[in-house]
């Protein structure tokens, strides 16, 4: 599904350039959830953006379920992010303007889904997490738990192939953080392939495979053992 | 969604978004009343049907007047031959003033403001619209007349007033009296008419003959107006007796839509606009255009970071970049919106005063326009406002990624070429309206009898009340509320023209003068010196007695008459044998000569914009002394207006007691400066108020953006007084940058419109000074209040995120 090779991000300064990721090659399969680790400043964050399609590499190449990604034009990568790819951040990113309800619907609306149609799915999210009592609330009036709840049921309501999450459960305390990885796995379970940054050990377990980055560079690469 | 979005963010930031709604109306409402005004301004006389064919015609000639240049001509006789010597005139009209300024019905006399004996052909050149009547014939016979509106109401009242009788009572002008018979009613000419005449009259006799009538030739499709000068020169060849290569008459021809504003001659109808003013207003209306415009962007720019979060998260759920657009579009268009709807409320208020004071009705019959404006206004406003935004965004959506965190903004350079841009204009308006301001008062304080302020005039009183001016002036005089009665032969404000020809001891024409050597005459009564406090430079005042025999007349020249007699030592030129002699013949009028007896300092009878002429001051009894002034001493106004009301009952019964200060006359004279100060003063106001707010936004934006680094320094030992130099830096470098860019500008500005003025005040640099105070003042009071807001914050909360 995801095939990258040879991977270069840097960073030119003046007098030097900084690699922030070199040479990187990583394949993901279909159904796989895969644990990226490491320390701070390794390049993980850089990587999920690449695989996400928010950044570019510097060199090499990338191909998305078959396609080569590095050459994909600014229109088409907006469909990908319509219909294939769903971010959760730390920092949840919902819009704070928007209620839980709208929150959730707004991927729906891009890609043109009908009002009737878009109801029914989210509410079916909403009854999925627990969450109809809240669907007129604003994220500012949740908690951490719950807006990213909220952000998960955003990323996965246009049912995309990829879910691509950057330190899901950093700014969760580790009840809530449970919560969340125990979601991501029933996901994964239901057939989702998932790709997750994270610093957690225990949480990194949840997944299939971790990917261990150091200085942008893969240093381990292994299945979790069950 | 999006609309949501952008009202919900709208609410969010209310106070922000007042400002932007604020600044955008005040500067809408006051381009939508210049833009108006203008429109009215340009459409003088260009409702008549036939507006561009129709021309006045006025003559000048070196050996008349010197070669002033009058809009009126003299002995019109020879008017209806033109017409029928040179085809392409298809009609005339000549307008012939009523003078008297008084009408009368039954035994009440009523007020005329202006009126006109006119051909009967005046609705065949002008369409007036007609009420009752029939245009082709209701001024067929002599002696009709037809009324407007207002004027059949102020006599009439409700009763229908065709086929009554009002009379010219007797007076200076007209020997007898002279019935004239209503036969229609006309609608009252609209403001933007070079004329308003309360009625209209086919003369008694054949007055038109004679005497001095503005003139109106109708031209036929596709004349050449140089076609028909020619042949007016040519009918003049062949019709004079003299020889023909001695004319030196010239003919003019001006277009009717171009007297509003393009005629300056002397004895207009009604006092002309100024083109100058049109433009003046027309920069008005661009600088505030671009003032608010800039405002709005700044403001824009700073708030864009506030929606940049929802901007990237929408991008990773699959927006495009259309959409990005379209939510700044629909923002912008909330804004624009409940400009237009503010708008709306000020304007009727606004135009209701403007109506009230000036009587013009700018918002009827202009919704066309006026939606145009707003449209105008709106597609501007949109694309200007947005168009840094939108760069900007699409710059941030970028970095927002890259770092992931709310975004510092660095707009920086934009805003700061919109603040002084900003400054500089309305610095450049301070000094405009200090300067104009400035000169007005100038002109005003110089005009006679105007810093005294207690002088009012009785203009242009009713012949038959000059032959009692003396008992009159007796009659005042032994009340003590009075200071002083006098009487002459122009109003303040107005223009002396008589020139009359003298004879002096010792004295040569120059070349230029020899065909007709006159010298500008001014008759009045023998206080007029005093009344008016003129200065006397050399010799002594009228003795107090208004005859005089023969070898024993009084003379009294201003400086500039001085000079013309070629003198330039007051002391000199006093006791001088002098003559004026009145060369109209039959008339019997003898000026007894004598000598000069007085020099005076120049005086300002007319407006300062033209350059004193030499004028000789001479006394009158019961003649040309047509009007009156009144000085009352200090204080008493109101019972010597008392006092007059009862002396004029008592001598001149019937008669209605008009009067005005003149102060009030000589504003009349400068109604324009005057108009043009209060309104520049309106527009500085509001464009330093749009600009205050505007740094005040951008001042709570920049705040907001650096609290974490004004926290950073207090924890670091900065005191709350360092924090505000460093926030206030910025903008008083900026103020005092437009400071220096608006300066000379408005130097060479103010320069060009003093040019106007043949007496001017000086461009002191104190002016530039009060200028770039007062916007830095104002400048940094804005900012501070937030800086000091900031500034004065526990660090903690400003550090206890992150």
């Amino acid at each position: 599904m995801i095939k990258l090779r040879n991977i270069d991000r840097y960073f030119d300064s003046k007098f030097q350039r900084t690699f922030v990721l070199k040479g990187v090659d990583l394949d993901v399969e279909q159904g796989e959830f895969v644990s990226i680790m490491g320390p701070s400043g390794a390049g993980k964050s850089t990587l999920l953006n690449i695989i996400g399609l928010l950044d570019e590499p510097n060199a090499g190449e990338y191909y998305l379920l078959g396609d080569p990604a590095f050459q994909l034009k600014e229109k088409k990568k907006v469909q990908y992010h319509r219909s294939h790819i769903g971010f959760i951040f730390q920092a949840f990113h919902l819009i704070d303007e928007l209620n839980v309800y709208e929150n959730i619907e707004t991927p729906l609306i891009y890609r043109n889904v009908k009002t009737k149609e878009r109801k029914a799915l989210v509410a079916d999210l909403l009854d999925r997490f627990n969450m109809v009592a809240k669907k007129d609330l604003f994220p500012s009036q949740l908690s951490g738990g719950q807006q990213q709840l909220v952000a998960v049921a955003r990323a996965i309501v246009g049912n995309p192939k990829l879910l691509l999450a950057d330190e899901p459960t950093g700014n969760l305390h580790s009840e809530q953080g449970e919560m969340i990885m125990k979601l991501l796995k029933k996901l994964n379970e239901e057939g989702m392939t998932i790709i997750q940054v994270t610093h957690n050990e225990a949480f990194a377990n949840y997944g299939s495979r971790i990917v261990k980055l150091v200085d942008g560079l893969i240093q381990e690469d292994y299945q979790v053992k069950k | 969604m999006i609309l949501k979005v952008v009202t919900r963010n709208l609410q969010k930031h209310p106070f922000l978004n007042l400002i932007k709604v604020i600044g955008l109306s005040l500067a809408l409402s006051g381009i939508v009343f210049i833009v108006l005004f203008l429109k009215s301004e340009l459409s003088y006389d260009k409702y008549f049907k036939n507006a561009e064919r129709i021309y006045r015609y006025s003559i000048t000639d070196s050996g008349f007047f010197g070669g002033r240049h009058f809009a009126r001509i003299i002995n019109p006789v020879y008017i209806p031959d033109l017409k029928e010597a040179i085809s392409e005139i298809e009609n005339f009209v000549r307008l012939r003033p009523v003078r008297g300024g008084l009408m009368k019905y039954g035994d009440r006399y009523y007020g005329v403001n202006q009126a006109f004996e006119c051909d009967s052909t005046f609705f065949q050149v002008f369409d007036a619209e007609i009420l009752v009547g029939d245009k082709n014939s209701v001024l067929e016979n002599p002696a009709s007349m037809v009324v407007t509106e207002s004027f059949a109401r102020k006599v009439f009242g409700d009763s229908n007033p065709v086929g009554e009788i009002l009379t010219i009572p007797p007076g200076q002008y007209y020997g007898q009296a002279q019935d004239f018979t209503i036969q229609g009613i006309i609608k009252d000419f609209p403001s933007n008419s070079h004329f308003h005449p309360d009625f209209l009259a086919t003369p008694v006799q054949d007055q038109l003959r004679t005497g001095w009538a503005w003139t109106y030739l109708l031209l036929t499709k596709n004349a050449s107006p140089e076609n028909v000068k020619a042949g007016i020169a040519n009918f003049f060849k062949n019709n004079t007796e003299s020889d023909s290569n001695e004319i030196k008459t010239q003919f003019h021809l001006q277009k009717l839509t171009d007297i509003h504003l393009n005629s300056h001659k002397l004895r207009e109808i009604e006092p002309n606009g100024y083109l100058r003013n049109i433009y003046v207003l027309a920069i008005a209306a661009i600088i505030l255009l671009l003032i608010a415009i800039s405002n709005f962007a700044n403001l824009s720019l700073g708030m864009s970071g506030f929606s940049s979060k929802y901007l990237f998260v929408n991008k990773i759920l699959g927006s495009s970049k259309h959409s990005v657009l379209n939510y700044f579009f629909i923002e912008g268009l909330f804004i624009v919106l409940a400009t237009i709807l503010l708008v709306l409320l000020i304007s009727f208020p606004v135009n209701s005063i403007i109506y009230r004071v000036y009587g013009l009705n700018l918002l009827s019959n202009n919704l066309l326009l006026l939606f145009l404006i707003f449209l105008i206004f709106s597609v501007v406003t949109l694309l200007f406002g947005l168009m840094p935004v939108l760069r900007s965004v699409f710059l941030s959506i970028r970095n927002e990624i890259q770092k992931n965190t709310s975004s510092v903004l660095n707009n920086g350079k934009i805003s700061r070429t919109l603040i002084v841009f900003q400054y500089g204009f309305s610095i450049a308006l301070i000094i405009a309206v200090i300067v104009i301001t400035k000169q007005t008062k100038y002109a005003l304080n110089s005009s006679l009898g105007v810093k005294e302020d207690n002088v009012i005039c009785l203009e242009s009183v009713h012949a038959s009340l000059q032959q009692k001016f003396g008992v009159l002036k007796e009659e005042l005089l032994k009340y003590n509320s009075f200071e002083s009665v006098s009487a002459m032969m122009e109003p303040p404000g107005g223009e002396a023209n008589d020139m009359f020809a003298f004879e002096m001891e010792g004295y040569q024409s120059d070349k230029e003068n020899e065909e007709f050597d006159g010298i500008g005459v001014f008759p009045c009564d023998y206080s007029f010196a005093t009344i008016f406090n003129l200065q006397f430079l050399s010799g002594q005042n009228f003795s107090e007695k208004n005859t005089d025999v023969e070898g024993s007349g009084e003379y009294i020249i201003n400086e500039a008459a001085m000079f013309r007699l070629h003198y330039s030592n007051p002391d000199d030129i006093v006791g001088k044998e002098f003559k004026l002699i009145f060369s109209t013949l039959g008339s019997g009028i003898e000026i007894p000569g004598g000598k000069i007896i007085g020099v005076v300092k120049d005086f300002h009878l007319k407006s300062l914009k033209s350059i004193v002429e030499p004028l000789v001051l001479f006394k009158r009894e019961k003649l040309w002394l047509i009007n009156f002034v009144i000085s009352y001493k200090p204080g008493l106004q109101e019972q010597a207006l008392n006092d007059i009301n009862t002396v004029w009952n008592s001598l001149f019964p019937g008669y209605p007691f008009q009067y005005e200060h003149v102060g009030a006359m000589y504003k009349k004279v400068y109604k324009s400066e005057l108009l043009q100060a209060r309104l520049l003063s309106v527009f500085t106001i509001i464009a330093l108020f749009i600009c205050s707010m505007g740094l005040f936004g951008m001042a709570l934006i920049t705040t907001q953006r650096r609290i974490k680094e004004i926290g950073v320094r207090k924890v670091n030992g900065a005191r709350v007084a360092e924090i505000i130099t460093l926030l206030n830096k910025d903008y008083v470098l900026w103020v005092a940058l437009a400071f220096i860019i608006a300066s000379p500008v408005a130097w060479v500005a103010m320069n060009k419109w003093l040019e106007n003025f043949a007496y001017k005040t000086s461009l002191s640099w104190w002016i530039f000074a009060v200028a770039g105070i007062l916007a830095m003042s104002i400048a940094l009071l804005t900012v501070s209040i937030q800086s000091w807001k900031a500034a004065a914050r526990n660090p903690v909360e400003a550090l206890r995120y992150e």
